[in-house]
């Protein structure tokens, strides 16, 4: 999460979760699931621990999967843009993560 | 309180039905900064009404490493000790988000009831549907009613509900540090729980430098060694226990963190799922999540299996009871007997330090020794400082005894850039003082 924190801090420049383009994900808790979802302009990427997903934005979505019930819905958001104008620090998303997690390709 | 702030207390009086929010003024940050100075500050006022605090630390949520978490202010019901609970996962920092810094609930509902606490809005409602569920069932329900899977509970069970002593306020579906018996005062407050989810902002004063500095010292957190170490079981083998992690290894599934804390303190093991599946399990309720330490270490103590000690982790977070003093009071040593045991269970827990913090914080330094001498005493008014001062910052209360890097100066320093309010040492020793006497 502190990654969607530091994403839409680049965005907001206070702390909020609202304007992040990453998101943990973190619906299934109960089954201990976990994951990290990137919007980008024509993308949505989802970083599974079985692996990556990458949609195009605007294709139909698989009827089969199960959807989870969010107030922040990602296609809504900006699409990322690592962070351009962070020029002291680069993708601010990679930079925060505390385990190293993230990395740019 | 413009900055690090949602500038609003919420006051809600279970007994009127009657809600109102009042500004939290600069001036009482100056004196108590936050977290638990605040919270305590607000218990005695509203004394009279036996209140329930429920706070958040003035970094907690930033980008300030471990600022994870909120905290549970009152008088226990069982110790008649003021007394301060960590809020941790990824709920503590939910109630920040959700519009308030702090909430007062004072007096005793007619009827079950629980808070719906969202973008700035408060609202009692009614919990006829989920009075007598347990834990997991009443987070489902809240989640499904609301309809947002990230929606964040503190909730009771039945053992609240019956108002055992050692019933225990659960996080979302999770055993919590509550060791107070507040699941006892909700449940006699009639208040199943609170339900809270926001996308507040939280603004800054100095924020390029509060970011900086954050990063800073993470740079200098990440050059600790426990930073290739994960989990609850590499915690209490740094306490001596050994044999632990090839005891639990064979049902670990994945370790967690709360929020942006450096070391994952949580550990999720499978019991009805092959621990290394990676896809999605298709089980509905593979497993739980085990954040506490000493109550690990106390059912393994009893003789059960590492299986067993989970199941037996599991029964407590459904019925909403405290899994040490379960393991410590049940005398049984067999699963089901234990589970048995919850409605029957009697007996004083040990009460470890003063009493005022949650000992599901193990009571010495992990992983680095903060140059103490091991002299027992010293060891535990370290311990207590330790606690409070996390408890005012709303640092993961775990992680601040594992990392020496996250001083006291460094978060007066962030708190000072993060506000512009003159944040001195005297002025924390002062809170620190009041919060131990």
């Amino acid at each position: 999460m502190a990654c969607e924190m530091a994403c839409s801090y680049h965005r907001d420049d206070g702390f909020a979760f609202l304007s992040a383009c990453i998101v943990a994900y973190r619906a299934r808790e109960k089954r201990d699931y976990f994951g990290i979802l990137l919007k980008e302009e024509e993308f949505l990427k989802v970083a599974r621990p079985e692996g990556l997903e990458v949609n195009r934005i605007g294709e139909a979505a698989d009827p089969n999967k199960e959807a989870d019930a969010s107030a922040k819905p990602m296609l809504l958001r900006e699409g990322c843009d690592l962070c351009e104008d962070m020029d002291d620090y680069g993708p601010m998303c990679i930079v925060i993560c505390p385990v190293d997690a993230i990395t740019l390709e | 309180m413009e900055y690090l702030s949602t500038d609003k207390i919420l006051v809600i009086d279970l007994a009127t039905s009657e809600i109102e929010e009042t500004a939290l003024d600069e001036s009482l940050v100056s004196e108590k900064i936050g977290g638990a100075g605040i919270t305590k500050y607000l218990y005695d006022k509203f004394q009279n009404d036996d209140p329930i605090v429920i706070g958040t630390g003035l970094l907690t949520g930033t980008t300030c490493p471990a600022s994870a978490i909120g905290l549970i202010t009152a008088k226990s019901p069982v110790t008649g000790k003021l007394c301060h609970c960590p809020i941790i996962y990824k709920v503590g920092i939910e109630i920040k988000f959700s519009g308030y810094d702090h909430i007062v609930v004072k007096g005793v509902s007619d009827n079950p009831v629980y808070l719906w606490i969202h973008d700035g809005v408060a609202d009692i409602s009614d919990a006829s549907e989920i009075w007598g569920k347990d834990v997991w069932e009443s987070t489902d329900s809240l989640r499904k009613h609301v309809g947002d899977d990230l929606l964040q509970t503190m909730i009771i069970g039945k053992a609240g509900e019956n108002r055992s002593d050692y019933a225990q306020i659960c996080y979302n579906y999770w055993s919590s540090p509550d060791r107070f018996g507040f699941g006892k005062l909700f449940g006699s407050k009639k208040l199943k729980g609170l339900a809270f989810r926001g996308m507040g902002l939280i603004e800054v004063a100095d924020h390029e430098n509060f970011v900086r500095r954050s990063l800073e010292i993470l740079k200098e957190i990440k050059t600790n060694d426990f930073m290739t170490k994960k989990g609850i079981a590499e915690i209490a083998s740094a306490l001596g226990e050994a044999g632990i992690k090839e005891w639990l290894e064979p049902i670990v599934h994945r370790h967690s963190a709360d929020y942006f804390t450096p070391y994952a303190t949580n550990t999720a093991v499978f019991l009805d799922e092959d621990p290394k599946r990676v896809e999605e399990s298709k089980v509905a309720e593979p497993g739980v999540l085990i954040s506490d330490v000493p109550a690990l270490l106390a059912f393994k103590k009893l003789g059960l299996s590492a299986e067993d000690t989970g199941r037996a982790f599991k029964a407590c977070a459904k019925y909403g009871i405290d899994p040490a003093a379960v393991a410590e009071l049940s005398g049984k040593s067999s699963l089901q007997e234990i589970v048995d045991s919850f409605d029957g269970l009697s007996g004083t827990v040990t009460l470890k330090g003063k009493g005022h913090f949650s000992s599901w914080c193990p009571l010495k330094p992990i992983f680095n020794n903060f140059g103490l001498s091991g002299d027992a005493a010293k060891d535990e008014t370290w311990w207590e400082r330790r606690q409070a001062i996390a408890l005012i910052f709303g640092i993961q209360p775990i992680f601040s005894i594992m990392c020496p890097e996250l001083s006291e100066e460094k978060l007066l320093e962030l708190s000072r850039i993060g506000t512009e309010l003159d944040l001195t040492q005297d002025i924390l020793d002062r809170v620190v003082a009041d919060l131990l006497k």
